[in-house]
């Protein structure tokens, strides 16, 4: 190959003109920089995985995951804790919209990221002081209503952006739904407490007994506090409104779970119980009964199926194991008996509408059905009770009126949880109250400093689904169980049905994950640069490199790259940093007289002229 | 007298015969037409390799041509990057005389590629065509198999393919002698195999007017 016209760098000294050095073999690429083969720039672009999309709260699940892998516990803890305030709540009660969202579900099973999750928070909780670390305070009061996961997720953040926050809680021990609506065999209360503590050691005040519109007055959370989160949840229970629903022996679903995790139930159940509604709340009340002495357990649902109930398919599973009874396709239209229930009347119902939450036409044409049982759990939905809200912040059909920041009109009061989200469509559960207290703390920080509010947005812009991944890197792998107690022990005491992973199991179900969208640190682009023109200090996320003087865009890394995050991007869409390259290739100044008077001027030159 | 040299920058391989065929087609047109003319490959350039950037050249004269020899052009009148990421690589400019014209094959405006020129002085005018969209292109580098080239070489890919001009080239000749008319354009049209795109280049041309040189 001809050298003539080669541009020489500064450190080949020209010995004489018109001839080039051989290059040596540690700077030998320097001299034929192949940059200007490309016309696609392979780029590093983290992307949204599915399960962080999906959480409510937007948990760095991939990160966790990520330094579960490697070992990194306490650093995988307090990535979690950013967003979450208790993963060993979550990791027992979450209906985890993550694993549903789970790329690998398409591809074999979905992680088990509340199992990891639960390992991660069971490991802080043996902590003897937690990660989380309370503000400089700022000097600003703000009180929480309600310490539910919404209330409590709010105060731990905002305790964490300096504020002295106050919780006002109704009943005698704070947890709101987390101890009153979940019961001791899904959440032990001593996990519960200790999470409490944490947040008391946070600096955040709890008064118990305290109720708002009673104890506490609107005007006083105005006037002695700075900002205000209204996190008070669905109190008031949902009736079926049949005939004696008002008679001894009528439960309603929440406060029969509130007062036994409360301790303060007197509740007796009767040999035979009927459990009235089809979703989560109805499950585990009709759990709870046979624990509470009840032998013979029937769940009367209106839905026509097990399929269309809107409840978690694996405690359904769970709870038919432990022996409960299904009753499709009836709705209660009376509670008979004198003074105490000795049946109710069934009736065939349908949903009017497509969706279970249209109204319930019931066929009162058709014959009554008698069916026998001492006792009925109502379970079929809950309402929020704010008569104390004054009625300007209420909307039309009662309930909040916010805007899409949580903000209350132009106060200072905000308000998160399953009280603002009731209707909106979305299922309402632990995590994503505990989302909406988080973004609520963030937003009323805003506002207490005086700046802009800005919509929720997703920082990154693209979803991964498998297409953009490469799957052969992949090997199938089955998703690790957790054991749980044999239902027929389990289904007489308050022991914890779901038992947790081993650190063996955690770290192998860890390992499962694809990654979706974002670098993992696989090195497997650094490997396969046939250049090589990747470089990287060391292997983490982030400080992977490309020589663009080097690359060619041959496309292997994007390829190979596993997880999708390598992307090509066409060499025009940089329009800044154009790199401009003298190459053996570059055009010769023609006749060597010439190249030799050039080379003689190429100290006056810059080395490369961009 | 007048004497003007046209290169052509490509890619290797998967566009080395649309640069081949504009410089052989202007320069016979050039001869029938009673000028002197040559048209070349670059001599280092070969053998090529896929992608990596190689040169053409054409020199039209009306006398004979004195550095007949001399095997590249040292400082080209004409230029035409048939691919548009060229247009960062390096100084293809380099010897530019003022009123010098650019021709890119791209779906960009003249007004984008302009911050990618390097010294745009030296330019009378730069033309920005959107030659593979009028010519309907596939990329070559994925219909290699079916041609029955290997990405190596190009070795007999000439001799397989007797048609000039039946892609990209047509539509970026047809700016270079629109653009410059340093050939008829009645000499040169039945030449091209694809004389769609051709005419249809005619019309599609993105002009922008630099520097006029004075005379």
């Amino acid at each position: 190959m001809s050298t003539k016209g080669t541009h020489i760098p500064d450190w080949l000294k020209v010995p004489f003109a018109g001839i080039t050095p051989a290059p040596t073999q540690e700077k030998g690429q320097d001299l034929f920089p192949t940059g200007n083969w490309r016309a696609i720039r392979p780029v590093y672009r983290d992307k949204m995985p599915p399960c962080n999309n999906a959480c409510g709260t937007n948990e760095k699940i991939q990160g966790y995951l990520d330094l579960v892998k490697r070992g990194k516990y306490l650093d995988a803890y307090a990535l979690i804790k950013e967003d979450m305030p208790f993963p060993s709540v979550t990791g027992r009660v979450c209906y985890h919209p993550c694993e549903q969202a789970c790329n690998r579900g398409q591809y074999d099973e979905a992680i088990s990221i509340r199992a990891v999750e639960r390992f991660l928070g069971d490991l802080g909780q043996a902590l003897p002081h937690d990660v989380v670390k309370p503000g400089k305070p700022n000097g600003k009061k703000v009180a929480v209503v309600g310490s539910g996961p919404a209330g409590h997720s709010a105060a731990y953040q905002l305790a964490r952006l300096g504020y002295a926050v106050t919780i006002f809680e109704k009943s005698p021990k704070a947890g709101g739904l987390n101890r009153g609506g979940i019961p001791d065999w899904v959440l032990p209360q001593k996990v519960l407490d200790r999470e409490i503590e944490r947040l008391i050691e946070l600096g955040v005040t709890i008064k118990t007994n305290t109720e708002v519109g009673k104890d506490v007055t609107w005007d006083e959370l105005k006037k002695n506090y700075d900002a205000c989160v209204l996190a008070v949840g669905l109190i008031d229970s949902r009736g079926v409104g049949a005939e004696g629903e008002n008679k001894a022996g009528v439960i309603y679903g929440l406060p029969f779970l509130r007062d036994i995790g409360m301790g303060t139930s007197k509740v007796k159940l009767g040999r035979k119980v009927a459990v009235i509604g089809g979703g989560n709340t109805a499950i585990d009340c009709a759990r709870e009964a046979l624990r509470q002495g009840a032998e013979e357990v029937t769940m009367i649902t209106v839905e026509g199926n097990a399929d269309e109930m809107p409840c978690m398919a694996e405690d359904l599973h769970d709870m038919l194991e432990e022996g409960v009874q299904l009753l499709h396709g009836r709705a209660v239209t009376a509670v008979l008996g004198n003074g105490k229930i000795d049946a109710l009347q069934l009736h065939p119902a349908r949903f009017s509408g497509a969706i279970n939450a249209s109204p319930i036409t019931i066929d009162k044409q058709a014959a009554a059905e008698k069916f026998q049982a001492e006792n009925v759990i109502i379970a079929v939905g809950q309402s929020a009770s704010l008569g104390w809200l004054p009625a300007e912040f209420k909307n039309e059909r009662g309930l909040l009126k916010i805007d899409r920041f949580g903000r209350l009109g132009n106060t200072n009061f905000f308000a998160a949880g399953d009280v603002v989200q009731v209707g909106s469509g979305q299922p309402l559960m632990v995590v994503n109250a505990v989302g909406d207290g988080k973004r609520v703390a963030f937003n009323l920080d805003k506002v207490l400093r005086a700046e802009p509010l800005q919509p929720r947005t997703i920082p990154l812009d693209v979803i991964t689904d498998l297409n953009r991944m490469n799957m052969t890197y992949f090997p199938h792998f089955a998703r690790v169980q957790q054991a749980m107690l044999p239902p027929t022990s389990r289904k007489r005491t308050q022991d914890e049905v779901i038992q947790a992973l081993s650190e063996h199991q955690a770290v192998e179900e860890a390992n499962r994950c694809f990654s979706c969208g974002t670098c993992n640190a696989c090195d497997n682009c650094y490997l396969v640069c046939p250049e090589p023109c990747i470089v990287r200090p060391e292997r983490s996320n982030g400080l992977y490199k490309i020589l663009v003087n080097y690359c060619k865009g041959c496309r292997v890394c994007i390829e190979e790259c596993p997880t999708g995050c390598l992307e090509g991007v066409p060499e025009l869409d940089f329009d800044t940093g154009v790199t401009r390259m003298d190459t053996a290739f570059a055009i010769s100044p023609g006749l060597h007289g010439r190249q030799a008077a050039e080379l003689a001027n190429l100290a006056d030159r810059p080395a490369k002229q961009i | 007298m007048s004497y003007t040299e046209l290169t052509v920058w490509t890619r290797g391989i998967i566009m080395d015969k649309e640069g081949r065929d504009i410089v052989n087609s202007v320069a016979a047109s050039a001869r029938q037409e009673g000028k002197y003319a040559q048209a070349m490959e670059n001599y280092v350039d070969n053998p090529d390799r896929t992608n990596a950037p190689t040169r053409k050249y054409c020199r039209i004269s009306d006398h004979e041509i004195e550095n007949a020899l001399t095997y590249e052009n040292e400082q080209p009148n004409i230029l035409v990057l048939v691919e548009e990421t060229m247009v960062k690589g390096w100084d293809y400019l380099r010897g530019m005389p003022p009123g010098g014209t650019l021709i890119i094959n791209t779906h960009y405006t003249p007004e984008y590629m302009i911050r990618f020129v390097p010294g745009p002085e030296r330019l009378a005018q730069l033309v920005c065509v959107d030659a593979a969209k009028l010519a309907d292109h596939k990329w070559l580098y994925y219909r290699l198999g079916e041609l029955g080239l290997d990405r190596l070489s190009t070795e007999g890919a000439a001799e397989r393919s007797k048609a000039v001009a039946p892609d990209i080239a047509a539509p970026l000749i047809a700016a270079v002698v629109k653009t410059t008319g340093i050939v008829k354009m009645e000499t040169i049209e039945p030449m091209i195999s694809n004389k769609h795109a051709f005419r249809a280049a005619l019309d599609e041309l993105h002009i922008m007017p630099l520097n006029p040189v004075t005379a």
